[in-house]
């Protein structure tokens, strides 16, 4: 093993201090694992082929100037890395069989035929290191009828579940896929826990082993309601307008502000305590009309006007920006949240206070903000971003590479 | 013999197998999150026992998911069987179950005898809720030396909105996720699930885990706080560096872009109807191998060959009239035979499966045992998503489906904290347990 590059000397240890990963890996779902492991203290050698990862290829660019070292899409994921790329004296297989010498994880994200075609042998890796857990992410699992197929984010979210429950009310409308990659977010999630399980099970026995992670799968068992409704009372939910698809149609939950900005709000009639909330709210700025009558207080006569409670809703939410809206309504104690965009959330008094956000430096001259990791422990702390690596930046500076030489 | 019923004896707790075995979790989760984040804890081996109150029942048992009973969320029974609930035995399986009433001073004893024979506690309550019972991690670490102790919550335990309310849409309208959702410039379509709950869940699982293993190494426990904004936050992908590092806002005209992909430009990449009501497939194409095979396996139709079509970039420019062509082919055929048939050609594709598919066509999912089951007292025998994972050596241990309101009373409070069989029923008497 071979001491992590981060952390600075004389703090207290992370989860993963000292474990070194060997990355193979070339999309978001992969990379990402990668890059959780960095923030909790890996060292994560990444080899590139000398073109470099695919996701190098994809923008957003910085500064709109495409490189292999300006792919923003490449800098989220890869924070913290190091890249080797082979120098031609060399197969890709002979530098990875020289790293894994000195490695305690293989990130790799090759379908079964990939994994053929360069020559890999899984089984082979683990007799030859019995101490090496392989981690592999792959769209569809390593065996199966589908192991071979090729997914990306949107069709990841069509076949696993997911993308059935989103979209509009309006069903000629296709479902449309939520965006920023969750579909291989989710993948990254699994496969993090999955590798954890098979460091536990290190700790205990010595022993490596094969987690073999699906982001099919991982798909599958996150659509929330969706399988439950099948497995219990046999129904399908249907998408409906940035709300939960449900069996039948439910109340829109989007409700637009003075500002034009957007907040959500599901007003659950059965609850009591939510309702008085509300219906004082909309009191004090002179739109309560007829609910403050007695006969709403029985859930039938809600229920039975829901439609005329939703109308005066709306005309709550238009009197004031979407901030106040969600300030004075979390105030009185209902779960409202502001539609906030991106660019919002750096603005945000609770994330700052929380220090959520860092700097960190691209470049010389390019700075920027970007989230920490989400992770807060009470007895380490965790490591804080620095850049993604330049295109084989560390060729010839692996340590593991170093010792296998000796 | 046992007379009770076979299913009933098959339930009494015993050694777990697994990298979690012999690890006991106080597990004071409710609700989605938390239960979700123990649930993967108790798959693999961990003594998770869940600490439920009798007078305000966990929300899966009262949400009307009941087998062979449709109905929607708002026809809530009034005075439900906390045992009937399908999303409670979903989030539930492999845990055992006690009750204590924490409001009183003997149940509140009670909790702290069980704190001081586990190793980890959880908790996903609003932040305070537990301190109000006194179970401070100063308090935990008196009671348990290197206890590591999981705050689960929307907005972290401080900060100015730390008391906010939550839940998975609200945490995914605050941190951003359900703006970059939809078509351009019209409201967000966003989720319709609470995403949020499932990626928290998972972001939890894995601290605790990480905790685990840092204390198996050094001996040290930890106190966790993990805030489900800011795991919102940090999955918003690369469109945020886009904001930061190019100051490009993402409230504006075009954005955020429905199903098409800027980024690669990727044409045709879409979801097409079907033959069948409501039945769409997702198509993805992103250079110009990936045509060439699309264009072969859709028996290369004269529109194909149209010039505006011939370049990447081209096809991107034009991609309302791609995907109308597209259209005409996939809407006479069913989702699974353009995914097939598409995919057998080397072409992106997938069916939009919803919950039927998965459980009762999709073949990968059959083929790994994504599902399985196990039986239940009350409900019977019931499927389960499992762990999305192969392990060569690890094995998931699925002992029994979720506890019974108070199952596991006796062997909790007896077997583990040594109170006689009078002690536990003169708790129950009072109303403690």
């Amino acid at each position: 093993m071979t001491t992590s590059q981060t952390g600075t000397p004389g703090s207290p240890p992370l989860p993963y201090s000292g474990l070194t990963v060997v990355e193979w890996a070339g999309d978001p779902a992969g990379e990402g694992t990668g890059r959780l492991l960095v923030e909790l203290g890996a060292d994560v050698i990444k080899i590139e082929p000398p073109q470099g990862s695919p996701t190098r290829r994809i923008g957003p660019f910085a500064h709109d100037v495409v490189s292999a070292d300006t792919s923003l899409t490449f800098w989220y994921y890869n924070f913290g890395k190091r890249s080797v790329v082979s120098d031609g004296s060399e197969s890709d297989q002979a530098l990875l069989h020289r790293l894994l010498v000195g490695a305690d994880v293989l990130l790799i994200t090759l379908r079964p035929r990939e994994i053929a075609a360069a020559g890999l042998d899984y089984s082979e890796l683990l007799t030859t290191h019995p101490q090496l857990i392989i981690l592999s992410v792959t769209a569809f699992g390593l065996d199966g009828p589908w192991a071979d197929y090729r997914t990306c984010d949107l069709v990841g979210l069509a076949a696993g579940g997911p993308l059935a429950s989103c979209g509009y009310d309006d069903h000629s409308i296709p479902p449309i896929r939520p965006g920023g990659n969750q579909g291989y977010h989710t993948a990254t999630s699994f496969a993090h826990c999955g590798l954890l399980l098979a460091l536990l099970d290190r700790q205990r026995t010595g022993a490596g082993q094969l987690v073999d992670v699906s982001m099919h799968e991982s798909l599958a068992v996150s659509g929330e309601l969706a399988n439950p409704y099948w497995f219990y009372p046999k129904v399908l939910v249907h998408r409906q307008t940035c709300r939960h698809a449900q069996p039948v149609p439910t109340q829109p939950a989007l409700f637009r502000c003075a500002d034009d900005r957007w907040v959500y709000f599901a007003l659950i009639l059965a609850d009591r305590k939510p309702w008085d909330a509300l219906v004082a709210w909309m009191e004090s700025l002179g739109v309560a009309a007829d609910l403050t009558d007695t006969a709403y207080d029985d859930l039938a006569h809600r229920q039975q006007n829901f439609q005329h409670i939703q109308e005066l809703i709306e005309c709550l939410f238009l009197l004031q920006d979407a901030t106040t809206a969600y300030h004075e309504g979390q105030r009185r104690g209902l779960p409202i949240g502001p539609v906030n965009a991106p660019e919002d959330v750096l603005d945000d008094e609770h994330l700052q206070a929380r220090n959520f956000f860092t700097t960190v430096a691209f470049d010389s001259d390019l700075s920027a903000l970007v989230p920490t990791s989400p992770y807060r422990f009470s007895s380490f702390q965790t490591v804080a971003p620095t850049r993604a690596p330049r295109l084989g930046e560390h060729t010839g500076h692996v340590p593991g590479a170093e010792e296998a030489d000796r | 013999m046992d007379a009770r019923h076979p299913s009933l004896v098959q339930r009494q707790p015993r050694a777990r197998r697994g990298p979690l075995s012999g690890i006991r979790v106080a597990d004071f989760c409710w609700m989605g999150v938390g239960s979700v984040a123990t649930r993967m804890l108790a798959d693999f081996g961990a003594e998770v026992i869940k600490i439920e109150s009798r007078t305000r029942l966990d929300m899966p048992r009262r949400l009307p998911l009941y087998k062979n009973d449709s109905r929607s969320f708002g026809a809530e029974d009034p005075d439900p069987d906390p045992d009937k609930g399908g999303l409670f035995n979903n989030y539930s399986r492999n845990k055992l179950g006690v009750t204590i009433n924490m409001r009183s001073v003997e149940g509140r004893e009670l909790a702290e005898r069980l704190i001081a024979q586990s190793s980890v506690v959880t908790e996903n309550f609003a932040p305070g809720v537990m301190a109000g019972w006194n179970l401070t991690y100063e308090r935990l670490r008196a009671l348990c030396p290197e206890v590591i102790y999981a705050h689960m919550s929307g907005f972290g335990q401080n900060g100015p909105h730390h008391s906010y309310r939550s839940y998975g849409p609200v945490v995914q309208a605050v941190s951003g996720l359900s703006f970059i959702s939809g078509l351009p410039d019209r409201e967000p379509s966003g989720w319709g699930l609470s995403y949020m709950d499932n990626q928290a869940a998972y972001y939890n699982s894995a601290a605790l885990l990480m905790a685990i293993m840092h204390r198996n190494a050094t001996g040290k426990g930890t106190e966790i706080d993990t805030s489900a904004v800011e795991v919102g936050v940090s999955l918003l992908g690369p469109d945020l560096l886009d904001v930061t590092v190019n100051a490009r806002p993402t409230r504006r005209p075009g954005f955020p872009p429905g199903n098409r992909l800027e980024h690669p430009q990727a044409a045709p990449h879409g979801v097409y109807p079907c033959a069948g009501e409501d039945r769409w497939v997702a198509v993805a194409v992103f250079d110009d191998t990936d045509w060439h095979r699309l264009t072969e396996a859709i028996g290369n139709p004269a529109w194909t060959t149209d010039p505006r079509f011939a370049s990447g970039s081209s096809r991107f420019a034009h991609a309302d009239a791609l995907d109308a062509h597209l259209a005409e082919w996939t809407r006479q055929r069913s989702p699974h035979e353009v995914m097939t048939l598409l995919q057998d050609n080397g072409v992106c594709a997938g069916a939009v499966q919803d919950a039927r598919d998965l459980n009762e066509v999709d073949p990968q999912l059959a083929h790994r045992g994504t599902f399985f089951e196990l039986d239940h007292p009350v409900i019977g025998p019931a499927r389960f998503e499992g762990t999305p994972v192969a392990f060569s050596r690890v094995e998931q241990d699925n002992w029994r489906s979720a506890p019974l309101l108070g199952e596991d009373n006796s062997y909790v409070f007896s077997d583990i904290l040594g109170l006689s069989t009078n002690e536990v029923a003169d708790l129950a008497a009072a109303g403690v347990i």
